[in-house]
């Protein structure tokens, strides 16, 4: 099966990282394709320092709900996910942030350009790999 | 994207054991409880505020996103949408990339009509369209399973197999590095899809329905996509004419959504329209 991740900087060992974390985040998605949701294969992924963001952007639809899950593989690293409307809204219709791992949901209430913010939290390392995919039903 | 690579096993979560599932959850239950309190994200942001390079490009929905939408909206004469005939493969490469994606596209059309027969068809044309770019070996299985799942009948089960074909197609291209015709093959796809979807838009006009077409962001990012590419690709005439649609539809979709009317659905119905014709027919 063919995994398309979509990172910024991509020296050889980091992207190894990458995949790892992009497992991670996969496991994230785990309960939500039980409950019905798609996981797209076309992953987001890249390095952050800590308390850096960086938007996703990403064309979502009314009537669609739509699940991102975030994760790295750095022990001790934690890090949030969020979701915007392209005005700078929080349209979260809910979050959580466990550690390594975080995840949104969103019901759009219009169809449009949103985004993702990522930021990695707090971290043992000066870069912390992290991968986003996304869920949708 | 910059990387593509394969992971093993049928399913995205088949390559974790039970143990290693059994561990990730322990994890994630464990290490919850202190970081829930660090995370309170501000209710409002400047989006501008972001540089251009903390702000990663829109990935391109799959067919499915927007079909999934369509299924909530009602019931539309899906048979009267399908394309007759069977398009021929060209010699252009670029545009058999696109073609491959209206292509792929069209199947989703066939799904919805439950035509097994075209289902069929479509899933050996997006087989033989693959060949012709050098990426065959990616969609063997799904053209197969395309098959298969139309003879049962197994119209999500279909669906899953061309939006994976889409997917493994543009993984395939990426390693291989061309990246150009992998993003033409998602803009063949779009533009049958919104071809598809404007006609429906016409015919039973709702504002939920029109409001699936607002997506500056995606006819933007196409109109980057083409930009970035080599001056071959973005000089072939197809190209070039598929440029210049996207940039008329541009300001009308970057409306907001509710405002898009039947008339500005039938605009982007005919430039959508015109431009596949010529994917499929060549250019005039």
């Amino acid at each position: 099966m063919a995994v398309t991740i979509v990172t910024v900087a991509s020296p050889v060992q980091l992207l190894a990282t990458v995949d790892d974390a992009l497992s991670f985040a996969y496991e994230a998605a785990l309960p939500y394709y039980k409950q019905g949701f798609s996981i797209r294969k076309d992953a987001w992924g890249g390095d952050l320092a800590v308390r850096d963001k960086k938007a996703v952007s990403s064309q979502l639809f009314k009537g669609n709900d739509y699940w991102f899950l975030m994760a790295t593989d750095l022990k001790g690293a934690s890090l949030s996910v969020h979701i915007y409307d392209d005005k700078g809204n929080l349209v979260d219709a809910e979050s959580w942030q466990k550690g390594r791992f975080a995840g949104a949901r969103v019901s759009p209430k219009s169809t449009g350009t949103f985004f993702a913010i990522v930021q990695i939290l707090k971290s043992p390392e000066d870069r912390t790999p992290w991968a986003l995919v996304y869920g949708y039903k | 994207m910059l990387h593509g690579k394969s992971l093993r096993g049928e399913g995205i979560f088949s390559g974790f054991s039970m143990k290693q599932i059994s561990l990730l959850t322990l994890l994630v239950s464990v290490s919850g409880v202190t970081a829930l309190l660090a995370d309170t994200p501000p209710k409002k942001i400047a989006i501008s505020d972001f540089p251009a390079a903390a702000v990663q490009d829109v990935v391109v929905p799959v067919p499915s996103e927007i079909f999934a939408v369509l299924d909530k909206l009602g019931n539309p004469n899906w048979k009267s949408q399908l394309r007759d005939g069977k398009a021929q493969t060209p010699e252009d490469r670029a545009r058999t990339a696109l073609l491959l994606g209206n292509v792929i596209a069209e199947g989703f059309v066939a799904v919805e009509a439950e035509d097994s027969e075209r289902v069929k068809e479509l899933g050996r044309q997006v087989l033989t369209l693959a060949e012709a770019i050098n990426v065959r070996k990616s969609v063997i299985a799904r053209s197969k399973s395309i098959t298969d799942k139309a003879d049962q009948r197994d119209w999500k089960g279909v669906r899953a197999e061309f939006d994976g074909a889409l997917q493994d197609v543009r993984g395939a291209m990426q390693e291989l590095n061309d990246q150009d015709l992998s993003q033409l093959v998602s803009l063949g796809g779009w533009l049958r899809g919104t071809e598809v979807l404007t006609s429906i838009v016409q015919n039973g006009f709702s504002r939920d329905g029109a409001e699936l077409l607002h997506q500056p962001e995606l006819v933007n990012y196409f109109d980057r996509c083409i930009g970035s590419m080599g001056s071959r690709l973005r000089k072939n005439l197809l190209v070039s004419e598929i440029r210049d649609v996207l940039r008329k539809i541009g300001p009308i979709v970057n409306q907001g959504g509710e405002n898009i009317s039947i008339d500005q659905a039938k605009i982007i119905h005919d430039f959508t329209h015109g431009v596949n014709q010529q994917v499929v027919n060549g250019v005039n």
